[in-house]
């Protein structure tokens, strides 16, 4: 089929190759020593076994030349290159076989040295095989590359396991005592020429990084008392920079040039060092903070690990995830979840001084605090250093600082900063403020504060006995320091408080010297007073009349006011003349009612005893009551909740029985409602507010409730507490609600 | 301390204070505005049965609405009233403008346009009052009405044999208003 044209191309292109190769020797004598130098060429080069001889024994070396040189004329050099990467592929097998001889040994007893002697037995074929230099570097490199090749392509994973180990067995042991092992230069040698370095080179960082990782968390986990970066970085110029000079820094002739390699590499262990140190310490985060200030160190190293490596956000987590599982929750104290709240203010405060990571993470903290109904309690008595259990929140040196009030930025100061780029949208720049001024911005206003401080105030004021004015002199002391910190306006009331109790005593010798008498009130100003519980004990017998007698001679003295007695507050101080014996003892008020009462008549029932002392007394208040006569061997529990005098003591009732609530009762604070009792009663208040709306203006939404609330004197709860409000409300079938809009249930 | 004697003081006589009043108009809308909110919370509080007030919108404390509901032992009584308050700027110096927006059949009061016939929203007008008082009074005018001055003559002729008759006008609040 070939066309003629074809066919004279053909013999062209034969004629032309024919040409070539014959080398313009007459007949085919130049195709004769093409062939032969062919022959010697690709004999000399021929990969061969171990055991077999250097070709230079066979031939010698000009004979080489000549043929290579011939070759090369006849532009036949690539082709030979070719045959030879062929005939390379053709006696791998071999190779492949002692190396899964290797390393099946090595699997076989994980002794790295097998390993070794097999990157050895490697570097052997390789150096046999390697084309003589004279050959040109094009034939070398081609060989190299392909014998890397095809190497890596045998190696297993086993071999890259033991290769890790091997690399880590060169590693200086992180116990300084025992001297480093020598270093193999050979074996570094062989792992380079072999290319194992480049193709591996992640491994053998690895190998470094776990180095690093295992020797700061056992050195320096739980170590917290001092920096250990400086430490750590020393350590890492002395055991681990020696060797990664073997692998990295091996060609380097100066330091210099020794520093220049190292650079890289070297910045990314150090990363490495930083990033590891951080997390172990990010993951300790939490026991650093309770162990504060002893851990200052380790806060140190944390901060500067932060500025290396960014781990902020993680950190931020992982303090985050620690206290929701270990901080809050119902079973930690109140007092105890400040004291961690202060302690992560002072720590954050040294990581990080902005306080972004700060204000992340002390969120959640804010707003469990303020969801618990203790807290303002627990803040306020340890301001006021009335608490008994560990050390008070604030450092003394701390210098007492008005609150703070959350300014506007101002921009026109000159050392004005942005806010940190991580910080999130609400982040208020809180310029560092005291802790008791971050302690009180718990809550939007600082009122809450100050009701909850007269609350505290009035129980600890009325505790007080006569005699006793070392005590309101301390409290006196306590609200001056407050004083500074709230403002003046604030605790005008408390002042105010104090003020009647010395003025209580004032009046009290004005009325004793004119005509003495045993009963010492103290005089307060109820606007002024927090409400106090409101039981109405009527005192009877001598005590109506000592209180009559008391009365009138205030009034005569202060004419323009009037004394509402709160006789269940205070205590008595009683001397019972029973037949047989006397009993001294100090007891509450209604205690002394009742005992009053068994002066008139010795059997009286329970119920009889409450009429008598005014029926607001509920049952549990008036038993606990005459149990402590019971206890104290004067009254008898006939059963049926009737109680008799013993005149004569009981031969049974006289054994010391422990007297039960005697010390308690009497010590017990006068209990004062607490601000939650009087949020209730505030919430009375604006359903008085909410009726009269409904009522003349029909059907509200519960936003414009929320707004017109706002007429109400004092009204600060959020549209989400009223709307559970009239949610209660309409349980109690006050309102019904149709689609969102609130109104009185029709009559 | 200063509200409680602002408050507890005595209020400031109408005449000597007419002039300043005027002047001062814009500095005394922040005392009256306080005023009203005083009364509201005073009505709020002491829960007399019957009436009730409550301003319109929070932004404007000057326009109320009010309901009164008749005494019982009257002819209105189980009925109720809705009635509109307005207070003039100078309050309390000057009595609030009140109508009855619900129609009333009754000797004192216009059953057209609301308007009432009372002596103390007009001449016998004094600081003193309230809107409770004010309410009260109303509630009492309710079952006693002053027949000597009727503005509504034809309620005034029949109040006394055909109380029946007072109902004929009377809609009740519906649910709309």
């Amino acid at each position: 089929m070939a066309t003629d044209a074809l066919r004279a191309q053909v013999a062209a292109k034969w004629q032309e190759s024919f040409t070539r190769l014959n080398q313009n020797e007459p007949g085919i004598v130049g195709l004769l020593n093409f062939s032969q130098a062919w022959n010697i060429a690709r004999e000399c080069i021929r990969p061969r076994g171990l055991d077999e001889p250097d070709p230079l024994t066979e031939y010698d070396k000009s004979t080489f030349q000549a043929s290579f040189e011939l070759l090369n004329k006849c532009r036949r050099l690539p082709i030979l290159l070719e045959t030879f990467l062929d005939d390379m592929r053709k006696r791998l097998p071999v190779i492949k076989e002692e190396v899964d001889q290797y390393t099946l040994e090595y699997e076989r007893t994980s002794d790295t040295s097998f390993i070794l002697n097999l990157v050895f037995r490697l570097l052997q074929w390789y150096n046999k095989w390697m084309p003589r230099s004279e050959l040109g570097a094009t034939l070398q490199s081609a060989f190299v590359l392909s014998f890397q090749t095809h190497i890596f392509s045998i190696l297993t994973p086993t071999f890259v396991r033991g290769f890790k180990e091997l690399c880590a067995s060169t590693l200086p042991p992180s116990d300084p005592s025992t001297s480093a092992p020598e270093p193999n230069i050979k074996m570094w040698e062989a792992f380079e020429t072999l290319g194992l370095l480049d193709r591996y080179e992640n491994i053998i960082a690895s190998v470094g990084y776990e180095h690093i990782e295992a020797h700061v968390v056992s050195n320096f986990a739980g170590q917290w008392s001092t920096s250990v970066l400086g430490e750590l970085r020393k350590w890492m110029t002395n055991q681990v920079v020696p060797w990664m000079l073997l692998m990295y820094g091996r060609n380097a002739t100066t330091t210099d040039d020794a520093r220049a390699m190292l650079q890289n590499v070297g910045s990314r262990f150090d990363f490495h060092m930083a990033k590891t140190l951080c997390d172990l310490r990010t993951k300790e985060i939490f026991d650093i903070i309770i162990d504060f200030p002893e851990s200052t160190g380790a806060l140190q190293d944390l901060k500067e690990c932060l500025h290396r490596v960014d781990q902020r956000a993680n950190l931020v987590h992982t303090l985050r995830k620690a206290n929701h599982k270990r901080l809050l929750h119902p079973g930690a104290d109140t007092r105890l979840i400040l004291t961690q709240y202060v302690a992560t203010i002072k720590c954050l405060r040294v990581i990080d001084p902005p306080g972004v990571l700060l204000f992340k993470v002390a969120d959640p903290i804010r707003r469990y605090l303020r969801e618990r109904p203790d807290t303002i309690r627990c803040i306020i008595s340890n301001l006021t250093g009335d608490d008994d259990s560990g050390d008070p929140l604030v450092d003394d040196s701390e210098p007492i600082q008005p609150l703070h009030q959350t300014e506007l930025e101002e921009y026109n100061d000159p050392n004005w900063e942005p806010e940190p780029v991580d910080a999130g949208p609400d982040f208020r720049a809180n310029k560092p403020s005291d802790i008791v001024s971050t302690l009180v911005s718990i809550y939007d206003s600082k009122d809450l504060f100050v009701k909850e401080l007269q609350v505290l105030l009035a129980q600890r004021l009325l505790s007080v006995t006569d005699d006793d004015s070392e005590k309101v002199e301390k409290e006196r002391r306590s609200i001056e320091i407050l004083k500074i910190r709230f403002g003046e306006a604030a605790l005008q009331a408390c002042e105010v408080m104090l003020k009647d109790m010395s003025d209580s005593k004032r009046i009290d010798g004005h009325v004793q010297s004119q005509n003495e008498t045993v009963l010492h009130p103290t005089i307060i100003s109820k606007h002024f007073w927090p409400m106090l519980e409101a039981t109405e004990i009527v005192m009877p017998g001598q005590f109506r009349t000592l209180q009559e007698e008391y009365a009138k001679r205030y009034s005569t003295f202060k004419p323009d006011k009037q004394l509402r007695w709160l006789p269940h507050l205070g205590t008595v101080h009683l001397e019972l003349q029973l037949e047989d014996r006397t009993i001294e003892t100090n007891v509450p008020p209604l205690e002394a009612a009742f005992i009053e009462l068994f002066s008139q008549q010795n059997v009286w029932t329970m119920d009889k005893l409450i009429d008598q002392v005014g029926s607001s007394v509920d049952k549990a208040a008036a038993l606990k009551a005459l149990l402590t006569w019971v206890d104290l061997g004067v009254l008898k529990e006939e059963g049926n909740n009737t109680f008799s005098l013993l005149e004569v003591a009981d031969a049974a009732g006289t054994t010391p029985r422990e007297p039960r609530a005697v010390a308690n009762s009497a010590m017990e604070l006068p209990s004062a409602p607490s601000v939650q009792q009087q949020q209730a009663e505030q919430m009375k208040v604006y359903w008085k507010f909410i009726e009269g709306m409904l009522t003349n203006l029909g059907s509200l939404p519960v936003d414009r409730i929320q707004n017109m609330l706002k007429l109400a004197p004092g009204y600060d709860q959020t549209v989400e507490q009223l709307g559970i409000f009239m949610e209660a409300a309409r349980l109690e079938g006050l309102v019904v609600v149709r689609d969102g809009i609130w109104k009185l249930t029709p009559k | 301390m200063e509200q409680i004697t602002s408050s507890l003081a005595p209020p400031r006589a109408p005449a000597s204070n007419k002039s300043s009043q005027a002047s001062s108009s814009q500095s005394g809308a922040g005392s009256v505005a306080k005023r009203l909110g005083n009364e509201l919370m005073t009505l709020m509080m002491s829960s007399s049965p019957g009436i009730s007030a409550f301003p319109k919108s929070d932004s404007n404390l000057f326009d109320w609405v009010g309901t009164i509901e008749g005494a019982p032992g009257t002819v209105y009584a189980g009925l109720s009233f809705r009635i509109s308050i307005h207070f003039p700027p100078n309050y309390p110096y000057v009595a609030p403008t009140i109508k009855f927006e619900t129609p009333c059949y009754h000797p004192n009061v216009d059953i057209a346009s609301g308007t009432i016939c009372l002596d103390i929203l007009q001449d016998k007008w004094s600081a003193v009052y309230s809107v409770q008082t004010i309410l009260i009074s109303l509630q009492s005018l309710l079952g006693e009405p002053y027949n000597a001055s009727p503005l509504n003559s034809d309620a005034a002729t029949t109040w006394k044999d055909q109380e029946a008759q007072v109902m004929r006008y009377y809609r009740p609040i519906s649910e709309s208003t």
